[in-house]
């Protein structure tokens, strides 16, 4: 038999790893996929009910603040702490020179430095990590001081009481001045402010020969600038003692790192920690930060300050807090490719210079989704005064904003429709669509073309072969400019992730699934209920989940890199199907002459197949299996409860681990440019995803809706804004940093495209990061669109569009 | 705990130190009984009702209405989001107007009819199961400030255009992005109401 592609896999160990290959389901799809599910977190939510980390109030908790830095770089050449310490109702205070903290950073050395830990991502770029040190590499640093008082304003009275001298230091905010010669080196020892990642240099092909092949050479300049994920619950954690045992409550989408982390921190075992972790107030991956400073950090100190006190320590971050290290990435790219006149794309050359980097150069897309041979990317990345940025909805913005640019540009100098382009490159590390054919045959999948289907019906949901016109032309009777564009990507990141998690069989019946999650709002809990409900033969109200209130060792992949449901899914999937068949052997005892391969369990009945009129309750099955019983029952039967585990992949390399990304997405937006203020309205948008196989079709949708908002934002007005002369950021609440509204955006139409060709369990893909990250750059081929003039600089603000129109 | 102590206590009678549940059956019973003054109210004292129940609550100058019924009076409904009202998350109806509670004192309130989304899901208020019903919802933090918005929107226009509603709700910020279902179940439950279901 030939070698299957495309890799050889050698990482496949056991039977918990992932799959190769397409997932043909072995049961009747009853919950799965139906609308009308009710989720079952709704009821909680809607009430007022769900309780959230910030809400967990303990008796006598104490309230904790960190004092930050308020310049971009400085250090502490005194501090006085006599009179915050004199304050009526403190109770306790750490000093960055104090034994338990002095000198020690943040951890996470668990799996070597590249992992949980805090090199990792933007905060590779800073030089010291420091639970509490006294120099500060950007605003809003933790530093210093922190305090535990009886209130939060008496926490944050006695911050202010501090007597303080600052040393500033010279900082530089922007990357492309800090790699100037004259510019101030930040890191101390270092000879420039220039990073080293193995990263910034990627190549394929030869893009030399590639321009010598093209019929035209396109070159152009984009810019990105921050914007903040700015998540809805405000960071806070809650901890209390109980002797050496010690219980927190934290805000977090990964709560098994965060004890991790606090364990090996305080030199405790973790089977000493109990973690709870309540519903999430969004988080996006930003509360998916395990070793910064405001997770693992703000965790430690509340720890240190509990100890100290004896009593509960609650420690919190304010809104203007959450604006430093939360941000995504800065990119100023210089792009040069090479097309044939029928848009063919012959070479990719981009030139990067980052700031607060993550480690995702931009070019990845091209390798995984296109058929273009020959590909560049060379990165600087800089080092600025500047927090880090993290991973937030998501970390593929490089990719998807080089991918839209790139093909958007393309077709517009050479006059195409940008959707023939994209149709005309689709394919997979260097190879064009019949290589996907064939991997799709020799796999078992449809043979389905996702990127046509999906451009099929989005271009008859938007009206594009009516709409669509040559830039610039098209006036609208209001006097404004309309603009229309397209673009493409594939569904990503599936393949990541591990969890655990048990199902269990209580006596009366009902279903539980036990294990710890935190959900963040990607209606994670229903979608698992449904899929035990569909395994197990059971109806969906007889299944649970409670997963705060269960450290029980069991723990779920976190909602992270869309791999929640991908890698969950086959977990609980897994699960329910030993406990099924665990179920079957008992019941088999209680039938006559019947084995477990005669059964059938369906409607929470188990019943003999040959004669369904042989039936019996699940409740009557499992009476007596149970894990515990008081003295004066006479016998009981083996519980039943059966665990699994699984590995969905690793980490973005889906070509090494012989999964290309089979499924397509397509997005198409409408806008309408007022040339006289240079004011953006968007009328309408059309998301088209081929999620493969869509579980829960209104979670899907809300990801593609929700997507939208935060992605027009992106595009239009979200943007941190320093003060160049002090280094100061300018607008760090909600106001300033302007989110959208419900005001803001036309309609949204989401299209759901299930070609089954996912590599999750039943052929998904992850959907929650997607729209969010490809819609930002959307909107520039749109504005192109409408004033025929490319504004590359995202967000792009009135201001800017005026600029382009020679009006300001 | 000073705070503890300060928020709810009992009424007892100087007189003949009979307890009473609140001041107004203290004050009728020291006149009627003993033929005495009323004891005066003490300073920082106010009278609210909430979800149609009486309150007498001692309150700091400083606290916000949200610090009160949230912190203190354990309804965590209300959700504190911006920190300084810009995005409706702690939205109560007070009087008949939804109010931001994170921007009012709450030593300001006295005598206020208070309604929060304890009472409206306790009241059965068909908005609560057309929420859950459209997925009107994600993380669900910004949620009960959504709901208590629309039912201040509701009980003033009991059959609002999707107009009115997106108007209604433009204060109420969703990092989730939900928008698109809220006009959803907002319709639906204004109309659930409008058949007096």
């Amino acid at each position: 038999m030939a070698k299957k592609m495309p890799g050889d896999y050698e990482r496949i160990q056991t039977e918990g790893m992932y799959r190769i290959g397409a997932d043909v389901p072995t049961i009747v799809y009853r919950e799965i996929g139906k609308r009308g599910v009710k989720r079952i977190d709704g009821y909680e939510k809607a009430s007022g009910k769900a309780l959230y980390t910030r809400d967990i109030q303990l008796p006598g908790m104490l309230y904790a603040r960190v004092l930050k830095s308020p310049y971009a770089r400085a250090k502490i050449s005194r501090l006085d702490t006599s009179r915050a310490e004199a304050l009526d109702g403190v109770r306790a205070i750490i000093r960055y020179d104090d034994p338990e903290v002095k000198g020690r950073p943040l951890n996470g050395s668990y799996f070597g430095p590249e992992w949980v830990c805090p090199d990792l991502a933007g905060w590779a770029l800073k030089p010291v990590h420091l639970v509490l040190g006294d120099e500060a590499w950007y605003e809003g640093q933790p530093l210093g001081v922190a305090v535990a008082a009886d209130d939060e304003e008496t926490a944050t009275e006695a911050l202010k009481l501090i007597d303080i001298e600052w040393e500033q230091l010279p900082f530089v905010l922007d990357q492309e001045e800090a790699i100037k010669p004259d510019a101030p080196v930040l890191r101390p020892g270092a000879e420039s402010n220039i990073l080293e990642d193995p990263r910034t240099r990627i190549e394929k092909g030869d893009v030399e020969k590639g321009f010598q092949e093209a019929d035209k050479i396109i070159e152009f300049k984009a810019k990105r600038r921050a914007h903040l994920w700015a998540g809805a619950e405000l960071p806070s954690v809650v901890v209390r003692w109980r002797g050496d045992n010690l219980e927190m409550w934290v805000h977090s989408q990964q709560p098994y790192h965060q004890k991790m982390l606090l364990a090996e921190w305080l030199g405790i075992p973790m089977n000493k920690i109990t973690v709870h972790v309540p519903y999430q107030g969004c988080s996006f991956g930003g509360r998916g930060n395990p070793a910064n400073n405001s997770e693992n950090g703000m965790n430690i100190l509340a720890s240190l300050l509990s100890k100290k006190t004896g009593r509960p320590v609650k420690f919190l971050y304010d809104r203007s807090e959450t604006f430093f290290g939360e941000s995504g990435d800065m990119m100023v790219s210089h792009f040069k490719v090479g097309a044939k006149n029928d848009g063919t794309i012959t070479a990719v050359h981009i030139k990067n210079v980052f700031a607060v980097y993550m480690c995702t150069p931009g070019i990845e897309h091209l390798i995984d989704n296109t058929k273009i041979p020959n590909l560049l990317c060379e990165s600087i990345v800089a080092d600025v005064s500047i927090a880090p940025a993290w991973w937030c909805r998501c970390e593929q913005l490089p990719n998807c904003f080089c991918l839209t640019l790139i093909f958007d540009h393309v077709a517009a100098e050479l006059g195409l429709d940008p959707i023939e382009v994209a149709l005309r490159n689709d394919g997979c590390d260097g190879k064009d669509t019949s290589y996907l054919a064939e991997y799709k045959r020799q796999h078992g999948f449809p043979e389905r073309d996702s990127l046509r289907e999906c451009i099929e019906a989005g271009k008859k949901a938007i009206d594009w072969d009516n709409k669509w016109h040559p830039p610039g032309t098209k006036r609208l009777p209001n006097g404004k400019m309309h603009g229309i564009a397209f673009t493409w990507d594939h569904q990503w990141d599936d393949v990541r992730g591990t969890g655990s998690a048990a199902v269990m069989i209580e006596n009366d019946g009902s279903v539980s699934i036990i294990a710890q999650h935190a959900d963040i709002g990607v209606n994670p809990w229903t979608t698992y209920c449904q899929i035990v409900a569909d395994e197990l033969g059971v109806r969906f109200d007889d299944v649970n989940i409670k997963p705060f209130e269960l450290d029980s060792g069991f723990a779920m992949m976190s909602p992270d890199g869309s791999c929640n449901l991908v890698s969950n899914g086959n977990v609980v999937r897994k699960a329910a199907q030993k406990a099924r068949r665990m179920l079957l052997e008992l019941a088999a005892t209680k039938f006559e002459d019947v084995k477990p391969d005669d059964l059938e369990v369906k409607d929470s009945m188990v019943f003999v197949k040959e004669s369904p009129e042989k039936k019996m309750t699940i409740k009557e099955i499992v009476a007596k299996a149970m894990p515990m019983f008081d003295s004066c029952v006479f016998w009981t039967e083996a519980p039943i409860v059966a665990w699994a585990w699984h590995t969905q992949g690793l980490w973005g390399e889906a070509l090494e681990t012989g999964r290309p990304r089979l499924c397509r997405q397509a997005h198409f937006i409408e806008i309408e440019v007022d040339t006289d203020t240079g004011q953006i309205e968007v009328t309408k948008v059309v998301n088209v995803n081929d999620v493969g196989k869509a579980i829960s079709p209104e979670t899907v949708e809300g990801q593609m809706y929700g997507g939208t908002y935060m992605g027009l934002g992106r595009a239009l007005t979200e943007e941190l804004i320093w003060d160049k002369k002090t280094g100061v950021l300018l607008n760090r609440n909600l106001l300033d940093y302007k989110y959208a509204t419900m005001l803001d955006v036309g309609p949204i139409e989401t299209i759901i495209v299930e070609t089954g060709m996912g590599h999750g369990p039943y052929g998904t893909t992850g959907i929650g990061e997607d729209t969010a990250t490809i819609i930002p750059a959307l909107l520039g081929p749109a504005v192109y669109n409408a004033i025929g003039k490319w504004i590359d600089d995202f967000p792009i603000t009135p201001d800017k569009v005026l600029k382009a129109l020679g009006k300001a | 705990m000073k705070e503890e102590q300060s928020v709810l206590s009992k009424y007892l009678c100087p007189y003949c130190s009979e307890v009473f549940l609140d001041r107004e059956s203290l004050k009728t019973h020291v006149i009627k009984q003993h033929r005495s003054e009323a004891p005066p109210s003490p300073e920082g004292m106010i009278r609210v009702t909430i979800n149609g129940e009486p309150y007498e609550l001692m309150v700091e100058p400083e606290w916000t209405l949200y610090q009160l019924i949230h912190d203190k009076l354990g309804l965590t409904g209300a959700k504190m989001f911006c920190d300084r009202g810009a995005c409706g998350s702690c939205t109560i109806i007070m009087n008949g107007r939804p109010i931001l509670s994170c921007m009012t004192l709450a030593i300001e309130c006295d005598g206020a009819n208070i309604e929060t989304i304890e009472g409206i899901a306790a009241s059965k208020h068909p908005l609560i199961d057309a929420y859950v019903k459209h997925h009107a919802m994600q993380c669900g933090y910004c949620t009960p400030g959504f709901i208590v918005t629309a039912k201040a929107l509701l009980d003033e226009n009991p059959n609002p255009t999707e107009e009115q509603i997106r108007e209604a709700l433009s204060g109420n910020l969703c990092r989730c992005g939900t928008y698109p279902q809220h006009a959803k179940a907002i319709l639906e439950a204004a109309e659930k109401l409008g058949k007096g279901d």
